[in-house]
């Protein structure tokens, strides 16, 4: 008689159908936004995929940690707190957003058409523009968090090492809608132009280089127009790495600063405005149209 | 049986010249389809416009209840996609992409995962689905893709020539797999030029060229008999010849015979013929039309 082992016994799944509820756009949108951020932030990727994006939020956030340093090795002997960057100029003052904005845009936007990924995406409840919102989202997001992080760094270090850590907070409440502001306008200014310049190119490495150019042909170009001239002039406008700077003098301080290159230009403020919104609604109008035919 | 897709009057023209589709009008039922027709026959087009990827300049698709037209996005909450070229990103895990495109499809994130796993585990890639996919070999791409079509858990999927590329035996195994779909309550429709793929397939043909319809109905409707039997007798097919002296035969390569029957009587004609003629019978097999012969004839058909 043979003794039969009543648990080595091979089960065939076959297939379980889904019974659960399925998402729309909204859905489609946030799950395409999320991925992209963990694409962008080397989550489930090689370790080299991951250490770029984490080195480049700890440079940015240095500056941070050396002022509040210097102001509590300082703190006592000087009737001012010593300050090395203030809220102002540290927002978008680090190269280190620059240079992530120009590797991480293409990263999210170039594989998609280099890898032909783009006939499943759009094989799901996904329209063009819910994919531009999603990859222009993700991009500005992480751009945002990578700018406002070093900044929190900034003020709760500096509140901390003050004598008064309430009157540290009081004095400086403005910030606290200002920082957020500028460093949300920078990302969405940032994050549009590159992902629409990246969604022309299937390489990263191009579109990189490309984003770069253009950054530094029109910043070139100011150089060269308002140094020809006498004096102020608007063409200092067209400098679009400067753009962005300038709104942030308007938030911060309600006029575009002296020393830039817009000072003394009538209505400069309002320029420098009205050309932000031509580059980041020409963006984003680019990119809808890029991605048109499978808008429905 | 309800329909599962509903095709009248569909016309596509690309640049106003090229007519990839010309007044296409089918309706199927839910089950395996092969979509047949030669390279440039319009099958990507017409998958595009079920897709809402595509709009038709006339005509109307309606997929299980909804009309694309009206609705893209809720067709396409219904469908999986498998296109025929590669599209699957090659630095990720397959087990990352297909949960991706799963949560795209609608999926919360953690059912996502779970299907993923699932899918993966039915199309055989259970054990390299933690494998980034630029490691992949074709037929493991194309199990892959599959799998993507599938982790939504869609009432349709689109297939875009599933075997192009694999080898005899991917091709065998992924034809079992289109197979096994069907047994699961998904419907296919599967492109293919492969006639035989169908053939051995899908329940359901539909045959296209240059756009028109060409045919369409059950398969083993369109595989009637010919009403020719083959004798083999070992290859002494010229013996057999004049043992059926009389009867309108053919001698071929192989040394069997083809004899045109009309009924059970000729049969048993044969039979004795054979056996008086003191001839070994070893096969004697009806003949049913292929595919192939049904897409010439309707097609030359066409042409005149």
């Amino acid at each position: 008689m043979t003794a039969t082992n009543p648990t080595g016994r091979v089960y065939d799944r076959g297939y379980r159908p889904y019974d659960g509820e399925l998402g729309g756009r909204s859905a489609a949108r946030l799950a395409l936004f999320k991925a992209s951020v963990r694409r962008a932030l080397g989550i489930r990727r090689s370790w080299r995929q991951k250490l770029f994006p984490w080195v480049l939020l700890a440079i940015a956030t240095v500056p941070a940690i050396v002022n509040v340093g210097v102001a509590y090795i300082t703190r006592g002997r000087f009737e001012d707190t010593i300050e090395i960057i203030t809220y102002r100029e540290y927002v978008g003052v680090s190269t280190a957003l620059l240079v992530f904005v120009g590797l991480t845009a293409p990263d999210v936007i170039c594989p998609d058409r280099r890898n032909r990924v783009l006939p499943l995406l759009f094989s799901r409840p996904l329209t063009g523009s819910d994919y531009v919102a999603a990859k222009v989202g993700a991009v500005a997001a992480i751009v945002f968090a990578f700018g406002f992080l070093p900044q929190v760094v900034l003020f709760v270090g500096q509140m901390l090492v003050s004598d008064a850590a309430l009157d540290y907070l009081t004095d400086n409440a403005t910030v606290l809608w200002q920082v957020p502001l500028a460093v949300a306008v920078l990302a969405l200014y940032y994050a549009s132009l590159a992902v629409a310049i990246s969604s022309f190119a299937t390489r990263r490495i191009v579109a990189a280089a490309a984003l770069l150019i253009v950054l530094l042909v029109t910043s070139v170009t100011a150089a060269i127009v308002t140094e020809g001239g006498s004096g102020s002039t608007a063409w200092a406008a067209v400098n679009l790495l400067n753009n962005p700077l300038q709104i942030r003098d308007l938030i911060f301080e309600g006029q575009i600063s002296p020393d830039a290159d817009l000072a003394g230009v009538t209505g400069g403020g309002a320029l420098a405005l009205g050309v932000y919104l031509v580059v980041v609604g020409g963006s984003l109008a680019t990119l809808l149209w890029r991605y048109r035919w499978v808008e429905t | 049986m309800a329909a599962l897709l509903e095709v009248d009057d569909l016309t596509k023209t690309y640049d106003g010249t090229v007519r990839a589709l010309d007044s296409l009008a089918v309706s199927l039922e839910p089950g395996v389809i092969g979509l047949v027709g030669a390279n440039g026959a319009g099958k990507s087009t017409f998958f595009r416009i079920l897709l809402g990827l595509t709009r038709p300049d006339s005509g109307t698709v309606v997929v299980d209840g909804i009309d694309v037209g009206l609705d893209p996005i809720g067709v396409r909450t219904r469908l999986g996609y498998m296109p025929e070229h590669d599209c699957l990103p090659t630095d990720q895990s397959a087990a990352d992409v297909v949960s991706m495109l799963g949560e795209i499809a609608g999926l919360p994130a953690r059912a996502a995962r779970q299907r993923a796993s699932d899918v993966l585990d039915l199309v055989g890639l259970d054990e390299a689905r933690f494998r980034p996919i630029e490691g992949f070999s074709t037929g493991m791409r194309q199990r892959a893709k599959l799998a993507q079509a599938l982790v939504a858990d869609p009432k349709l999927v689109l297939l875009d020539e599933p075997t192009a590329g694999l080898d005899p035996q991917g091709r065998h195994e992924m034809l079992d797999l289109v197979r096994r779909l069907g047994t699961f309550g998904i419907s296919v429709i599967m492109a293919t030029h492969l006639l035989d793929d169908v053939q051995t397939t899908c329940d359901q043909v539909v045959m296209i060229d240059a756009g028109r319809l060409v045919a369409s109905g059950r398969t083993e409707e369109l595989l009637h008999t010919t009403g020719v039997v083959r004798v083999d007798t070992a290859g002494r097919g010229t013996d057999l010849l004049a043992a059926l002296a009389g009867r309108e035969a053919t001698l071929l390569a192989d040394g069997t015979v083809e004899v045109p029957v009309t009924g059970d009587d000729d049969l048993d004609a044969i039979v004795a013929a054979v056996a008086d003629a003191g001839l070994p019978l070893h096969g004697l097999t009806s003949q049913r039309s292929s595919l192939d012969d049904v897409f010439l004839a309707d097609h030359a058909a066409g042409l005149t």
